[in-house]
């Protein structure tokens, strides 16, 4: 019964609204077919109305003059707020924007100082490149007997002995 | 969703541009039913009438970042429902807040300030019948969001889809929360519902 979509459908608009006669109509004859239905059917009919005859929370009669004054109240509030920074900016001490403007001087003068060091840089390393590239490198094949060369070179320590008799 | 769609858009986008009338208007249409479901979150009557000042304040704030994106009432019943977690997140933490709690740089000065309202009944005072005070006192005593659900199915214009929206979750689990709420209500008004009570005119 519970998992029935006509019973799901038809419970559902009932949760909402008033079935219309032609939902009315289709109900009874579900129910007719489902008599099992019938009582929580009519419980959940019975809290339906009773849900909707819950009485509606009175409300002061000047409720919406009331709204609106708390409106006006709270634009006056926002302008008072924008008129205090407004002050607040025109309050500031009279040597701050030519501090602010020194500063920013000052720290254009060191960016273009490291940007004119990095340059040098650059440049000094191009010219050593350049400088490189013009020495001729020795030929390859000096280095076929570089092993027998290194062998013969590394001759044993002299005689000292010998050396001092000769003397 | 368009303007044209929903009126109550249309309106908004008159607010907008600053149009105090159309504010006004909708002000008009929504106090009773935004007032409704505050005050039954909230369960205290001057509680609920400031925080719904503040949902239409909120709404006038807001209006130059509105967006015909969705229904103007999803979009208000979701402001209302903030402000009131909020409320009851404020009141979690601060139980016991005195209203005559001195103010802490005027102690003559008590900290809150509440308006006498003498047109104002307490809805308390309204309940005349038992049935009222009884389902008042069962849907209390239900989760909030099983409460909100239970509650937005009354307006009209909001669909289940809408009310998804405002509660923040998915449609099925929307239909779920309406459906355990309305379990728990017909539990608790069993011997009323069965008498048809409800149904009888008074």
């Amino acid at each position: 019964m519970g998992t029935d979509p006509i019973y799901e459908r038809l419970r559902e608009i009932s949760w909402r609204r008033k079935l219309s006669s032609g939902e009315e109509r289709e109900l009874r004859e579900w129910l007719a077919a489902h008599p099992e239905a019938q009582e929580s059917f009519e419980s959940e009919a019975g809290l339906t109305e009773a849900l909707r005859k819950i009485p509606d929370v009175p409300i002061a009669s000047n409720f919406t003059a009331r709204v609106l004054q708390a409106v006006d109240q709270e634009a006056m509030a926002e302008a008072r707020t924008k008129q205090a920074r407004w002050k607040g900016w025109r309050r500031l001490p009279r040597w701050l924007p030519r501090v602010a403007s020194s500063t920013v001087v000052v720290m254009a003068g060191f960016l273009a100082y490291l940007h004119n060091l990095h340059n040098n840089n650059v440049e000094a390393n191009q010219h050593l490149v350049q400088r490189m590239a013009g020495v001729p490198l020795p030929s390859p094949e000096i280095l076929t007997n570089f092993d027998a060369i290194r062998i013969v070179s590394a001759t044993p320590a002299p005689d000292e002995q010998l050396l001092a008799l000769f003397q | 969703m368009s303007a044209e769609q929903d009126p109550d858009a249309a309106l908004m986008l008159l607010v907008k541009q600053g149009d105090t009338a159309a504010f006004e208007q909708l002000v008009n249409k929504y106090k009773q039913p935004v007032m409704n479901i505050v005050y039954r979150m909230l369960r205290d009557a001057t509680e609920a009438e400031d925080v719904a000042q503040n949902v239409f304040v909120q709404v006038y704030k807001s209006a130059g970042r509105y967006e015909v994106s969705s229904k103007f009432s999803t979009w208000l019943f979701t402001i209302a429902r903030n402000l009131c977690l909020n409320e009851l997140r404020r009141r979690s933490r601060h139980p016991a807040d005195s209203m005559d709690m001195a103010h802490p740089e005027q102690e003559d000065q008590p900290w809150q300030q509440f308006e006498d309202k003498k047109t104002f009944s307490p809805p308390e005072t309204l309940l005349h019948g038992e049935l009222e005070e009884k389902i008042e006192e069962a849907m209390a005593e239900l989760p909030e969001n099983q409460r909100t659900a239970i509650l937005l199915c009354r307006q009209n214009e909001l669909s289940y889809e809408d009310i998804a929206k405002v509660l923040q979750c998915s449609l099925s689990a929307t239909k779920s929360l309406i459906h355990r709420g309305r379990e728990t209500l017909k539990q608790k008004l069993k011997p009323y519902l069965k008498t048809g009570a409800w149904r009888d005119p008074k």
